[in-house]
């Protein structure tokens, strides 16, 4: 009996993930679409004094112009389902760093939890949180119905969904406190940015039947501030997302190859 | 690789970093042993002589506090206050005459101070004593004389001084005669009281709310000015010292924080003013900083021992929503925060409660999160106690705000607050206690806890600013109390205050001091409170006196639960 040949180099570095996210044909539009969107964010910013989070908006909004041709040919290529996994990639992938940008600004800058607001500000709202979580759900839930599942799938949509409960609960309350407030009479004053479920100033930390002292123990469950426990929320997720994209796109890219009739 | 392989190899290297952390000793304080504190050097054996009387049987147990209205309301120049006339009152609580019963002493910001003295069955009988424009009310001894006399702050004035003067019958009630306190005379919103020198008498720290004297204009500014003073008692007149020039104190402690067993002074200053603290250093104080970070507006500070480790922990008080699940509390709230200074939160001085814990080497841990007593809402007095006899001290903390000024958005500008309890479920894990029923909406600010009712378990008295000062009848039941009172007539101090007792029990040791002046404007009894489980058995109680003599008590029939020694030396 001989021993079974180990596979080609190529074949161990196949990421699957890399795999699906490569722009190939449309990787100088990608190009071009981000030295414009840089361009363009730049002149604003120098000439016509946007504030940053515009010209990262404008980069984001030129890039989705490949975006929506490079999923156009994912759809072709391998499908909806894997379609609509790279659509989740690049996107909660995009999230992910504004968190990160956050995070760095809070924690490696120095600078205050207000000002840490990471690249697209205006996006640090209740209402742009709230339908962006439900988004994901919704996508995610879509792909689980066409066949996105694995272990790790489940567990994003419930992530997902235990995510989106807090921002829903946030988003609640702050509309709430904007009627209390306009009840006393009060304008002009945000109620943005107030804690959630999590953290510091937030539902468990102030229950003390559910929280208790274990679980006001441990670290960061009830004393983290918002920044970091939504950081965390968003690595979390996008942990998952990458796990269950491995997973899934591991069969489904050699199955939909395979199905693919060769040119 | 595939995922299951990712996962496993990464597992194994979060582990070995989990254990490579603990292995350095990065792991986060709720994992480490409580601090143990070498125990106290034997000192000099000193004999006392001990009288034992029993304590009243709690009746009618509710588990929970009643609610009495006092015959006392502090009130302000105006209907709604305003701006600093909004800080309110303190109150003192001592046996003012002798009789066995604790007395109440009540502050008034523009009306008279009331003294209630305590007739039993917590009927009281008010007398009006006319000192006006008040804070901070203290009851000691200041003479040494064995009497305890009275002594307020002004803010805006010196301190007051009234005098215990004995009756001129047999039987009668003490009178209080205003005296001068000699050379003790700048303005000063906080006091307190202790023996910081060792001799034997009384001295006092005070410090100003210079907030408050700069609206005098120049009547303050080309003055002297205030700040923090040390006044130590020299025979007939007190020497003064000044530590800072500038203030804006709300409380000052003479607290041990570096466990040198000997107390150092530490003020707490409302605004941006840091809190200061100072330790007794060859030929005066010097400046320290025991605390990496404090409270930013400290209203409040309050110590005891919430883990039994023989090390107590601080507690400072500030301004934080409680209830922020609830969206009427915020709105209540975020013009408020809206209007204020931002506080940077890399700033030492965070807008929330601080409790300073002490670590294994001593250093102090703010662990107000972590303890989820950060935030309390705009409190004022905050202090521990033993509020359910269970042996581990609970904590509770008075709140709420008027100002005309500030609050004009609100119903008759007030913030309205429950009052919170916090039981300690053991170890200092804190889990509020709205059950105990001591959640008044009033907005409080003096408080002390007594035995008003000499039933072996600790009442509340808190001092409301424009409703009736209130009682707070301890009816939760919930083990068994011990009482002691140190009488020491041979030295100035009279009541040997700053001595501490440890009771050595089968529920293990119980760490208490003699206090007078604590929390937010406020003094206790000295007479000391020990609270354990039914059943637990008394094995000794150690004294250790402020000069450093001890007294051991051990195997003696007479401490038992339900009794009340009074021990002289």
């Amino acid at each position: 009996m001989h021993a079974q040949p180990p596979p080609p180099l190529k074949a161990r570095l196949d990421i699957p993930i890399l795999t699906l996210l490569h722009p190939r044909e449309y990787t100088p539009l990608v190009l071009a679409a981000a030295l414009a969107g840089v361009v363009v964010g730049s002149l604003g910013v120098h000439w016509l004094g946007w504030p940053f989070w515009s010209a990262v908006a404008a980069v984001l909004i030129v890039l989705l112009v490949p975006g929506v041709f490079k999923w156009r040919a994912d759809q072709r290529r391998y499908g909806a389902a894997a379609m609509g996994v790279s659509f989740l990639l690049v996107a909660q992938g995009f999230h992910t760093v504004e968190h990160i940008s956050q995070w760095v600004q809070y924690h490696l800058l120095g600078w205050e939890a207000r000002e840490s607001v990471g690249l697209l500000s205006p996006a640090n709202s209740e209402w742009v949180h709230f339908i962006w979580n439900w988004i994901v759900v919704l996508i995610v839930a879509a792909l689980v119905a066409r066949g996105f599942r694995n272990g790790w799938a489940w567990a994003l949509l419930v992530w997902a969904l235990a995510h989106t409960f807090e921002h829903t609960y946030m988003f609640v309350r702050y509309l709430l406190v904007l009627q209390e407030l306009g009840s006393l009479g009060v304008a002009g004053v945000t109620a943005q940015g107030l804690p959630g479920i999590f953290g510091q100033d937030g539902w468990l930390a102030r229950s003390a039947a559910i929280c208790g002292p274990f679980l006001s123990r441990l670290p960061g469950l009830t004393t983290a501030n918002r920044l970091d426990v939504h950081f965390w929320w968003n690595t979390g997720e996008l942990a998952l997302l990458l796990l269950a994209a491995h997973t899934y796109l591991r069969a489904a890219l050699p199955a939909a190859r395979a199905a693919t009739p060769a040119p | 690789m595939n995922a299951g392989r990712l996962l496993r190899n990464w597992t194994l290297r979060l582990g070995l970093l989990t254990a490579l952390a603990l292995a350095a000793g990065l792991v986060p304080g709720w994992l480490r042993p409580t601090a143990v504190v070498p125990p106290a050097p034997a000192g000099p054996l000193t004999p006392v002589t001990a009288a034992a009387a029993p304590l009243a049987a709690p009746t009618a147990c509710t588990g929970a506090f009643v609610t009495h209205t006092l015959p006392h309301t502090t009130t302000a120049r105006t209907p709604i206050p305003h701006q600093f006339e909004t800080n309110g009152a303190g109150v003192a609580i001592e046996d003012l005459d002798d009789d066995g019963r604790l007395d109440v002493v009540l502050a008034n910001v523009a009306g008279p101070a009331t003294l209630l003295w305590n007739q039993g069955a917590l009927n009281f009988s008010p007398q009006s004593l006319p000192d006006r424009n008040a804070r901070a009310v203290n009851s000691v001894d200041v003479d040494g004389d064995g009497r305890v006399d009275i002594v307020f702050t002004h803010s805006l004035a010196g301190l007051t001084f009234w005098r215990n003067t004995p009756p001129a019958q047999a039987g009668g009630r003490p009178t209080f005669v205003r005296q001068p306190l000699r050379n003790v005379h700048k303005p000063a919103m906080a006091m307190a009281w202790g023996d910081l020198n060792g001799d034997g008498a009384l001295d006092v720290v005070a410090g100003s709310y210079d907030a408050e004297l700069n609206l005098l204009g120049n009547d303050f500014l080309f003055s002297d000015g205030a700040g923090v003073y040390y006044y130590e008692q020299q025979g007939e007149a007190f020497q003064p010292h000044r530590l800072s020039a500038q203030s804006q104190a709300l409380a000052v402690s003479l607290f041990d924080v570096t466990g040198d067993r000997r107390p150092e002074i530490l003020v707490g200053n409302d605004f941006h003013t840091p809190d200061m603290a100072w330790q007794r250093a060859d030929g005066g104080w010097q400046t320290i900083t025991p605390f990496a970070t404090t409270s930013h507006s400290t209203m409040n500070l309050a110590w005891g021992d919430i883990d039994n480790s023989g090390r107590p922990a601080l507690f400072a008080t500030d301004m934080r929503p409680f209830a922020t699940t609830d969206a009427r509390t915020w709105a209540a709230w975020l013009p408020l925060i809206a209007s204020m200074r931002p506080v940077s939160e890399k700033d030492p001085q965070q807008m929330r409660n601080a409790l300073q814990v002490p670590d294994a080497a001593g250093r102090y841990v703010n662990e107000s999160l972590r303890r989820g007593l950060d935030a309390t809402g705009w409190s004022w007095s905050g202090k521990f106690g033993d509020l359910d006899n269970d042996g581990w001290l609970d904590l509770y903390v008075v709140n709420g705000m008027i100002d005309a000024d500030l609050l004009g958005y609100l119903p008759g500008a007030e913030l309205v607050e429950p009052n919170q309890a916090f039981r300690n479920a053991g170890g200092g894990a804190f889990l509020p206690a709205p059950e105990w029923g001591l959640g008044s909406l009033a907005s409080g600010r003096g408080l002390s806890l007594a035995d008003l009712d000499n039933d072996g378990d600790l009442d509340a008295v808190v001092n409301n600013l424009g409703s009736p000062a209130q009682l707070f009848e301890n009816r939760v039941c919930g083990g068994a109390g011990l009482e002691v009172d140190l009488r020491w007539p041979a030295s100035a101090n009279t009541r040997a205050i700053g001595a501490r007792l440890v009771l050595r029990t089968s529920a293990g040791l119980l760490t208490r001091d003699v206090l007078v002046s604590s929390g937010y404007l406020s003094s206790d009894p000295a007479r000391v409170h020990f609270g354990f489980p039914a059943g637990t058995a008394v094995h000794g109680l150690e004294v250790r006196w402020p000069d450093g003599a001890q007294t051991r008590l051990a195997d003696d029939p007479r401490l038992a639960a339900g009794a009340w020694l009074t021990l002289t030396r």
